[in-house]
Formats: structure tokens, C-alpha cells, sequence
């Protein structure tokens, strides 16, 4: 094995001269340099230890009083709710809902419970909640308005009324004038379906929406006959049968445009009202446009076999 | 930018310009460059730092042009080296190979590199670079690693560059006072070698000849290392002041005619044809035979050739030089200099061709040098920093002040 002598020689190495200088042996561009340099080295020092002392502070807080990062100033007691409705309901209701207790403080608030507390009801399909300070809490409410009213037992034996939204939301309804409620037609051919607070929401009910609409928009008369909208073939025909009190049984199809069938429908009307010999028994406006079964109640005297005469419409 | 990026400058402080080259270094590996800066040079006198001030402000002018046009900061310098100062010497060593089996080991290898590296320089000279020649195995050339081969006796030999502690010092100095690193020290000859020769034409062998404006530095390669490098303080700024005296014109009038004029061969025989000094017709405006300019230009070139052969002596025939003889550097610009080159050292000449890929405004042979540094850098640079090193190099970065 080969072994180097320990006095073998070495040389001075060029790496061997120090490469400090003296800030007076640099240029004016070189000191610039350093002291761009120093200034950002002293600049991430004081940022590190700020770093470091706020840590340390939130550690020494959070280890001998805790109470101090989580408690809030304490604010003023809760002196006014506004509310800003697309609706019917106002503050009472919203005060009565939110149940809260007297001089509660305004940041003392849950405002997600108390969001929550507000579309339980169903009527309310969204609610924000802000805290206007010092004590103002704004609440503004975009309201489910009906379209139908629905008879049901949800707790006990009495039979209440709910009303249902396009949207198929089945809910109680406050606030409402009887004025309104009384213009609802009744909603049949159901089956209501329970959850923990209410019913699940009903299916088409935004088809019932387009046909309601549409007839109080254009035939107002024709709709304020209407008494009950039945959904029990909807599901097997896609039909809407409609109960008014001047025809027992109107049926519209959901495979057509409702404005045209409310125009055969009153044109049918108007044409019975005239020259009819008997009640009308149904009208059944889903089979098509240009003709439409036309029942009457009693047979017509010399007439030859049929008790369903069909209009037909040479125009449409 | 990528963030495994560095961001190197090759700096040579010449006699007439200061050259500063911006790499960035893309995974220790591939270099782009990204920013040139040129500045004509002040206090230095052949190669070396005679005024620290004025080389500073120039070194530090071209310094910050080429931070500029780069848009980044230089965070590592290669230097280049030149001038009268530096020497150099061959030292041999050899050692039997250690093992029964007669295999060589690392150990071996360490050993004879460290012994034939073992020779004491006198007071105030410092090791530049230590050039290892290739390995040799009972006599015969095995290459760059012997390790594992069979034989009895290893031998390596190193031309070992030094020069004088104040003067590499200085040019040291000069690129710190601009606070940046230097990470290394390179021969300008041997960055102009790299870059204008191939793997092929270092293993047929070589003569890389970089005449600058003060000084001419020269490399020979051999079985594709350096075999022997030297610098001489005789440059292109000898060829104007030749001019001057010779026509007794100023040196500005000089350097002028030699950029028109000169050549390194004589084709003007004819004592009628004439060159005008300025060509205004002004008052002062004077007639010289073309033959008179090429006459002193040439003889001087020629002189410059001689001298370097006789440096290298023996070293140089045309066996071992088969790729010829490679002219660099600004005076090479000379119109039939290689001509003068190839009738002196008897064997074929040309001018030096930069590699493809380099961009055309550094195609010129001056630049030469400042692309080898870049070179250097990027290929002496380790890869990537030990893992243990890491987290200490960044809190290094982050808190050096003045590095």
C-alpha cells in the first residue's frame, strides 16, 4: 500500500486568498450591492423574529388565558330586527321564529341557527341575516309564495290546511289574507309523504304553477271557477284534471301549450253557454287540437246515439 | 426561471475591454446565456491589475450592463487569468500498484495525483490550476481512470499554472469589490481552448493561440488534455505601438491603420500603392505605403508566433498536433495571420470557429473566452448540493452578508 509522506509538500492554492474586501476597496456600485443586501438581510431578520414574537405571544395567550382569543368585545344588546320580505311576512313573524331572549347581545348571535330557525317553516326559501351594528340585526327574506291549497293531518287527528309552492314545498302558510287563500284551488290525487318536521316535496307541482298561471293571466273568470286540481293521472297520462264549478271535470294535457287549451276551453264555454241543451259533464282538452270530447249531463231529446258530441275546430 | 437555476457570470478583464458574460445554469447542466455587458478597460497593463480603481470601475460597469440586459443578479463569478506572472511547470509521479492481484485502486490513484501535485512554489506564487495529463500503466496511456486495471506501475503527471499572489489577488479583488463570489479561476487560454476545439481535435492534438490586446496566451493539447499552457506579454496593442513608431503616427492613428491596414501576411509589394492616414484630405493627412504597414504588422505577428514556439520547444511537431494550430482572439482578426501561423510553426492554421448554437453577435473570436468561462461553470459545477448541505446553503444565502 502506498503511503504519502506526511512532509510531502503542497503548494499555496490561489483558493487560498481571502475573499473578503473592505467596503472602502469597492466601487460605488459594489457597496450598493452590500448594502441592498444587509438591508434585506436585516429586513428578513426583523420579519422573522416579528414572526416568532407573535407566535410566542399567541402561545403564552392561548396557554394562560384562552378566553382572551375568543372573546369578543362586548357588544351592544340587540335593540331592533328589520325585515326586508319578497312576501307576506313581516317583523312579528320573524321575532315569534327566532324566539330570542331579551338583551341578547348582537355578536352573542348564531346567525346560522337563527337562519335555519327561518326556513324551517318552508314559506321562507332563503334568509340572510346581518348584523348591522351597534344593535340592529337586518333580516331580509325571499319568500315561497302558493300556488294550491292541500288538506292533511301532519300531528294530531284535526285536518289542517297547508298551502304548496311551485317548487312543491308543502308548508303552513302565515300571513296570507283570507282573500287569497280563499282564491287558491284545492290540490287532490296526491299522496302527501311525511319527514320529520313536515312533507317532502310534491313532484310536477311546477306544471299545476304553468296552468294556474296561465289561466289567471288570460281567462281570470274561467279560473275563478276553478276548485280543485287533481294530479291522480298525471303520473300514468300527464294529464291535469280540473274540477270548477261550472264543469265537474276539465282535462288538460301537459304534451301541449296551456294557453291554447284554456282558448278551446273557452270557447267551449262560450259556445255551450249558448246553444247548449244540458250541463256540461267533462271537457277533455288533452286528446288534441282539432277535436275535443265534449260530455254533457243528460241525454238530448232526438238525438240519435251518442251523449259525447265532439267540437271540431276547423281553425286552430 | 426555474427555481433549480443559477445564475453565473464569466468575466475577463482584458487589456482593452472588460467582457462579462450571464449564464443561467438550468440544472447544473445546460447553459443559456442571458446577458452580455463590454466596457473598455482601464488599469490594466497587459493582462494585469495595475490600477484598482480604474479596472474596478470598468470590471464593475461591464458587470452591471450585462445584469441589466439579463435582468438578474450575478451570484457566482468565473474569472479568467492572462499576463506575464503566470507560469507553469511539469512534475511527475509514480507509484507500484498496491494490491497482490497488481489492480489499481482509488487509493493508488489518490496517491499518485497527490504526489505528483507535491512540489513547493517559491514565496508569494500560488497554484492557478494543476492540469493532470492522462494516466499511464507500466509505460503505456490508459486514459482518465485506471482504477480496476491490471499493471505494476501507475504514473500521472500535472502542468502545474501558478503566478504571483498579489496579482491574481487583485483581479480577485476587483471582481469582489462588486460583491459577488469567485468560484473559480480559469486560464484564458484554456477557456478559449475549450470552446474552439472539439473532443477530437484535443485528442489529435492542438495549438489554441488567444492573441489578445496585451497579451498572447496559448494552449497545447495532447491525447485530449492540456499538455502545456503559457501566456506572453505581446499582444495586439504591440502591433499599434509598432505602427506608431515605425510611421511616427499617434497611437489612435495607429490603431486605426492597423484595423485598416494591417495584416499578418505582406501581399503589397508595390512601393506605389498608398493609403491615406485619414482619407479627409485635412491638414495633417498623410500618404503610407501599404507594403510599410503590412511590413511592421506582420513582423510583428510573426515575432509573437516565434516566440511561443520556442516556448513550447519540443512539445509542438506535426505529428503530435494534427488538428493544427487555432487562432482566437481580437488580433486574429488580422487578414493572413494563419498564413503567417502555419509557415512559422509548419503545420496547418485557421482561425477559430465557435461551436454552433452561439448566438451571432458572440461568433466573434474575441468572445472566446468569455464563452469558455460560462463553459467551466457549467460543467465543473456539481449537480446538486448534499442533502445535508442544503437547509445550511439556504440559511447561508438568506444571511451572508457581502458574499
Amino acid at each position: 500500500m502506498n503511503r504519502i509522506d506526511p512532509s510531502t509538500p503542497t503548494a499555496r492554492s490561489w483558493r487560498d486568498i481571502p475573499q473578503q474586501i473592505a467596503p472602502q476597496a469597492m466601487s460605488k456600485v459594489g457597496r450598493r450591492r452590500v448594502t441592498y443586501r444587509t438591508v434585506r438581510n436585516i429586513a428578513v431578520v426583523v420579519g422573522v423574529l416579528a414572526l416568532a414574537a407573535g407566535g410566542f405571544e399567541i402561545w403564552r395567550t392561548l396557554k394562560n388565558d384562552p378566553q382572551r382569543l375568543v372573546a369578543t368585545t362586548a357588544s351592544e344588546p340587540l335593540k331592533e330586527i328589520t325585515v326586508e320580505s319578497n312576501g307576506v311576512l313581516g317583523e312579528t313573524w320573524v321575532s315569534d321564529q327566532l324566539a330570542l331572549a331579551e338583551n341578547v347581545g348582537l355578536m352573542d348571535l348564531d346567525l346560522y341557527s337563527l337562519r335555519t330557525r327561518l326556513t324551517a317553516s318552508g314559506q321562507v326559501r332563503a334568509a340572510v341575516l346581518t348584523r348591522e351594528f351597534p344593535d340592529t340585526l337586518k333580516v331580509v327574506l325571499d319568500e315561497r309564495s302558493p300556488v294550491v291549497r292541500v288538506k292533511a293531518r301532519l300531528s294530531g287527528p284535526d285536518v289542517r290546511d297547508f298551502l304548496v309552492a311551485r317548487d312543491g314545498t308543502v308548508f303552513s302558510g302565515s300571513g296570507f289574507s283570507t282573500q287569497t287563500l280563499s282564491s287558491l284551488p284545492w290540490l287532490g290525487g296526491i299522496r302527501l309523504v311525511r319527514n320529520r318536521d313536515g312533507f317532502l316535496p310534491l313532484d310536477d307541482l311546477n306544471v299545476v304553477a304553468d296552468l294556474l298561471l296561465t289561466a289567471r293571466g288570460h281567462a281570470p273568470d274561467l279560473f275563478a271557477t276553478w276548485r280543485v286540481i287533481s294530479l291522480e293521472r298525471m303520473d300514468q297520462d300527464g294529464e291535469i284534471v280540473v274540477q270548477s264549478s261550472v264543469v265537474p271535470k276539465i282535462i288538460f294535457g301537459t304534451r301541449e301549450g296551456f294557453f291554447s287549451q284554456i282558448a278551446r276551453l273557452d270557447l267551449i264555454l262560450a259556445e255551450t253557454r249558448s246553444h247548449a241543451r244540458a250541463p256540461l259533464k267533462s271537457i277533455n282538452l288533452a286528446v288534441g287540437a282539432s277535436q275535443v270530447p265534449v260530455a254533457l249531463m243528460q241525454p238530448v231529446p232526438n238525438a240519435a246515439n251518442s251523449t259525447t258530441p265532439t267540437v271540431r275546430f276547423p281553425f286552430n | 426561471m426555474s427555481s433549480s437555476s443559477r445564475f453565473i457570470g464569466a468575466v475577463e478583464i482584458g487589456t482593452s475591454k472588460v467582457s462579462v458574460l450571464i449564464g443561467e445554469i438550468i440544472e447544473g447542466r445546460r447553459v443559456n446565456l442571458i446577458g452580455y455587458g463590454e466596457c473598455q478597460s482601464h488599469g490594466v497593463v497587459k493582462g494585469v491589475v495595475t490600477d484598482f480603481k480604474a479596472a474596478s470601475d470598468a470590471t464593475h460597469s461591464a458587470s452591471l450592463a450585462a445584469e441589466q440586459s439579463a435582468g438578474v443578479k450575478i451570484e457566482e463569478v468565473f474569472l479568467a487569468q492572462t499576463g506575464k506572472h503566470l507560469d507553469g511547470f511539469y512534475n511527475q509521479a509514480s507509484v507500484s500498484v498496491g494490491a497482490a492481484n497488481n489492480m489499481v485502486s482509488q487509493s493508488d490513484i489518490d496517491t499518485v495525483c497527490r504526489l505528483a501535485k507535491a512540489k513547493a512554489l517559491p514565496d508569494g506564487r500560488m497554484v492557478v490550476h494543476h492540469i493532470r495529463r492522462p494516466f499511464q500503466l507500466d509505460g503505456k496511456l490508459v486514459g482518465a481512470n485506471p482504477e480496476h486495471l491490471n499493471g505494476e506501475r501507475l504514473e500521472v503527471g500535472y502542468w502545474t499554472v501558478h503566478g504571483q499572489e498579489p496579482m491574481i489577488a487583485n483581479s480577485i479583488h476587483v471582481v469582489r469589490g462588486f460583491n459577488v463570489r469567485v468560484s473559480d479561476l480559469i486560464l484564458s487560454s484554456l477557456a478559449s481552448g475549450t470552446m474552439l476545439t472539439t473532443l477530437q481535435d484535443r485528442q489529435n492534438g492542438a495549438l489554441v493561440i488567444d492573441i489578445g490586446a496585451g497579451t498572447t496566451d496559448y494552449v497545447l493539447y495532447r491525447d485530449g488534455a492540456p499538455y502545456l499552457t503559457g501566456a506572453i506579454p505581446v499582444g495586439g496593442s504591440h502591433l499599434t505601438n509598432d505602427l506608431a513608431l515605425g510611421l511616427r503616427v499617434t497611437e489612435g492613428q495607429a490603431e486605426k491603420l492597423k484595423l485598416r491596414h494591417g495584416r499578418g501576411t505582406v501581399v503589397a509589394h508595390d512601393r506605389n500603392d498608398k493609403v491615406w492616414l485619414n482619407g479627409d484630405f485635412a491638414i495633417g493627412d498623410r500618404q503610407f505605403t501599404r507594403n510599410a504597414i503590412e511590413t511592421i504588422t506582420s513582423a510583428r505577428v510573426r515575432e509573437v508566433f516565434e516566440v511561443v514556439q520556442k516556448k513550447l520547444g519540443t512539445a509542438l511537431n506535426a505529428e503530435n498536433c494534427a488538428a493544427g494550430v487555432v487562432l482566437t482572439g481580437g488580433t486574429s482578426k488580422l487578414p493572413g495571420i494563419a498564413d503567417t501561423a502555419a509557415r512559422v510553426f509548419g503545420i496547418p492554421s485557421h482561425l477559430g470557429e465557435m461551436p454552433p448554437g452561439v448566438d451571432e453577435k458572440l461568433k466573434e473570436p474575441s468572445h472566446a473566452t468569455v464563452l469558455g468561462l460560462l463553459h467551466f461553470g457549467s460543467q465543473n459545477r456539481p449537480q446538486v448540493a448534499p442533502r445535508a448541505n442544503r437547509g445550511r446553503s439556504i440559511l447561508r444565502k438568506l444571511f451572508t452578508v457581502g458574499a
